[in-house]
Order: C-alpha cells, then structure tokens, then sequence
C-alpha cells in the first residue's frame, strides 16, 4: 500500500499532472474534513486546505513511504490545522456553534421537525468538544468525525495507539458527560418555562 | 465518574455486550456508557462536509502555483543571475516564503553575489579606476569554472565565518539535511577543502588585514570581506589568465574594471 503510494508521489514529483490529480481527489476530501472539523467555517477550511496541499506539494521529497500517505499529509499540516483551532477557540463565537457552521454536515431528510432536532444536537456536540482539552478534543475529532484509523492518528501525532485510545475515551466520556448536563441545564429551564408559563396562565 | 472498568473495556477492545453487562451491574458506569452511546450516535449521524469543486480545481493549479524543495533548487541559480522567467520567479517566491530550508539556501546564494561585488573603500576605488580594464564577461560566467566552484564555497565558508558563525557548526546543519541539494554539494567541497585551507586561509586574511590596517586605518569586518573578495578574484584571475576570453557572454561586467594582482597587492 505505502509502495503504492511511494510511487504515486514520485510520479507527482515528476510533474505528472495525472499523478497529482490522483492525489488530491484521493485526500482532497479527507483533508477538507478534517480542516472544517476544526474550524467550523467554510472559508477557514478552504485556506486551510489549500495551505495544506501547497505544504504537501512542496515536500513531496520527503515522503519515503514509511508510513500511510494520509497521516503524512495530515501530520506535515497539523501545525496547521492547532494553530487555527488554537484562533478560533480564543473567538468567543467558537464555543456558541452557528446553525451555518453545522448545516454541511447534516444529512437533508424530508422532515424539517428531525433536522431541526438534529441541528440542535450537533451544535451541543461542536460545543462541547470546543471546551474539552485540545489533545483530547484533536483525537476524538480525527476519529469520531473524519473516520481516521488509530494508527493514522498514532502516526499524525506521534503517539503510541495505547495513548490514541486512552485519550479517545477520555475525550468521549468528557464530551459526552457535557452533553447530558447541558441537557439537564435545558431541562429543567425548560420546566422553569414551563411553570413560568402556567403560572402566567393562573395570573 | 466511573468505576474505570469502561475504560479497561474499551482499551481491551472488549465486545460492546461485555461492556454492557458490566454496566449492567454497576450504576455508575451505567450512566456513562448511556452518555457515550448517545453521544456516538450523534456523531455517527453526521456526513462529511463536501469539498467544493472551486476548491478541488485550485488544488489541481497547485503545482503551477509553487514549486517542490528540489524545484527551488533548480531554479534558484537562474533566479540569482536574474534569467527567470516571471511565472518561475512567482513559484519561487511562493516557495521560499513557506520554505525555511530553501530560504536559506536562497539567502546563502544572494549572500555570494554580494561578496562578488564588494563595495571597495575610497582610496581603493581610485586604485581600482587607474587599473587596466578588464574584458567584458558575465558576472556569473566564472562560476562554469570547477575552480570558481571551490571559491565559491570559499567566500560561503568565509560569509559564515565573517558572521561568526562556525565551519563545523554549518557542516552539521548541512548533515542534518537543513540546507538543500545543491548548497550541500557546495558546501561539501567547502568543507573537504575547508579543513585542510582554512588555517592557510585564516593567516593569509590576517595578513591582508594587517596591511590594509596599516594603510588605511581600521575597516573592520567590511575590510576584512572585501580583502578576501579580492584575494580570491585576483588568485582566480591569474591562474585562468589566458582563459579569459573563453567567457563570452557580455552581460554584467564586473564594474567595468578589474583586478590583476599588481593592481592591488601593495
Ligand atoms: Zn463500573
Ligand atoms: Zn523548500
């Protein structure tokens, strides 16, 4: 597989046109994920995405198939990648998640009372993810949201899998544990309205 | 919290039945493992965000938009004698500002061409306008000449020198792969001749500086490169003597004059 890929950038090194084409629609997306999931905004993602290829192009030298091609991409970028998430989380409108910002990651269904409900969900877990550490926040974005395998990740971050995994449960059970308070926070506003409400009625 | 036994599951990588039976039982690890598997299907419900087709063609124009480390390397000669072409140059430049590898070897090349022309002091200006003119050649023809190769690396080592910095020190960033092919390569004759030249050298900038101190007061650090400058040229020029109408291209000439060793040697 690595031999492969050896060779399809040696081929890009080149000047093969084909070569390169190949590479950038067999990452392009990857890449562009990966960019978006960290920043939450198209137009970052794009810059972002393009810094990304322009450094791969650039460094094509030094790939020597040791290791899958996409975890080299993604660790030549990952500087990248941290320094704008570092950016972004210091813009208070990080942690308050757009209905745009998550719209691109939705699936469109026929019933606009579910993807209402969906949406809601999917800003609480961009939120919640914003406010877990960064190196446990990194690794369950690669895994959960853009599909990356552990040794991927390993490779990207220079980690051992046993430290991939572990922090990948960490960040879960934080993640997931934000959600359910911000649930119960909800909750029981929403019963406050609500007797609020009746209380109105009563009036 | 948990009783920790999710964890030790989960980096087992036990079956999700083994992971609920011991939820099962244990009230606290109950309520995690309900928030994770809620919170994994709310992740598992998201696509990823399409790459837009603008996007994906300006990523296919990259390879015209910039060139790789060893582009840099075959194109920065041509940039330092000024025959590149604008797109080349804009590659170029795109490179090396995100380069720091091939900024510096482009920098280390620039750093030669401005000791190639040395900023002589006044008093040897009028010197240098009273010697014989030299033949018209291009600034940068000398450097065809494997000897010029070594002088090359010469004024290199010397620059570093000069900046104070150490051969050994450049030798190791050259090993560690900091500077790119071509200046390895330049620097590799520099060192292989450095080690065995370098003291000959060092004694014979001492006493040109000595010289000049006593002729013309302290020039300091600028003397002393312009000193070097012109004990190599002038070394280069009588060792090709004859050869120099070989040089024929007529572009740049070196300030209209040049050196022969009478000229300055006082
Ligand atoms: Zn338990
Ligand atoms: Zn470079």
């Amino acid at each position: 597989m690595s031999a492969e890929e050896k060779t399809l950038v040696d081929r890009c090194r080149q000047g093969e046109d084909d070569a390169w084409r190949e590479l950038v629609d067999r990452f392009g997306q990857k890449v562009y994920s990966v960019a978006y999931h960290f920043t939450l905004n198209r137009e970052d993602a794009e810059e972002l995405s393009q810094e990304i290829f322009l450094k791969t192009f650039e460094n094509l030298h030094r790939y020597d198939g040791s290791f899958p091609l996409v975890a080299w991409l993604l660790s030549i970028s990952r500087n990248l990648c941290i320094d704008r998430y570092r950016r972004k989380k210091r813009e208070k409108s990080f942690r308050f998640v757009s209905d745009d910002a998550v719209a691109p990651l939705l699936k469109s269904t026929d019933d606009p009372a579910a993807e209402a409900l969906k949406k809601e969900r999917t800003k609480l877990l961009f939120s919640a993810i914003a406010e877990i550490p960064e190196d446990l926040a990194e690794i369950l974005v690669l895994r959960d949201l853009d599909g990356l395998a552990y040794d991927e990740i390993g490779k990207m971050l220079e980690l051992p899998d046993g430290t991939v995994k572990s922090r990948l449960f960490r960040a879960r059970a934080e993640v997931a544990r934000r959600i359910r308070e911000r649930h119960e926070r909800r909750g029981s506003a929403g019963a406050f309205q609500t007797l609020a409400l009746a209380a109105g009625g009563v009036l | 919290m948990s009783c920790g036994e999710l964890e030790r599951l989960f980096l087992a990588g036990a079956s999700p039945e083994a992971v609920r039976r011991h939820a099962g039982g244990c009230a606290t690890c109950a309520r995690l493992n309900a928030d994770l598997e809620s919170t994994a299907e709310m992740s598992a419900g998201l696509v990823l965000p399409p790459l837009a087709a603008s996007l994906r063609k300006s990523l296919l124009e990259i390879p015209r938009r910039t060139v790789s480390c060893d582009g840099a390397e075959r194109l920065l000669p041509f940039a330092v004698e000024g025959e590149i072409g604008a797109d080349d140059e804009r590659r170029l430049a795109s490179h090396l500002s995100r380069c720091a590898a091939c900024a510096e070897a482009a920098e280390t090349l620039l750093g030669s061409r401005d000791l190639a022309q040395p900023i002589a002091p006044p008093w040897l200006a009028a010197r240098l306008t009273a010697a014989r003119p030299a033949k018209e050649r291009g600034l940068w023809a000398w450097i065809l000449d494997p000897k010029a190769v070594i002088a090359v690396a010469y004024a290199a080592a010397l620059l570093v020198m000069l900046l104070g910095f150490n051969p050994a020190d450049l030798a190791r960033r050259v090993r560690s792969g900091q500077i790119g092919e071509n200046t390895r390569a330049a620097v590799t004759v520099a060192e292989s001749s450095l080690t065995d030249r370098v003291g000959a050298l060092q004694e014979k900038i001492a006493r040109t500086f000595a010289i000049w101190k006593g002729r013309a007061g302290g020039y300091g650090r600028a003397a002393v490169s312009n000193a070097m400058m012109f004990l190599w040229k002038s070394s280069t020029t009588k060792e090709r003597g004859g050869e120099r109408s070989r040089n024929r291209d007529g572009r740049g000439a070196f300030k209209g004059t040049e050196m022969t060793n009478t000229s300055w040697r006082a």
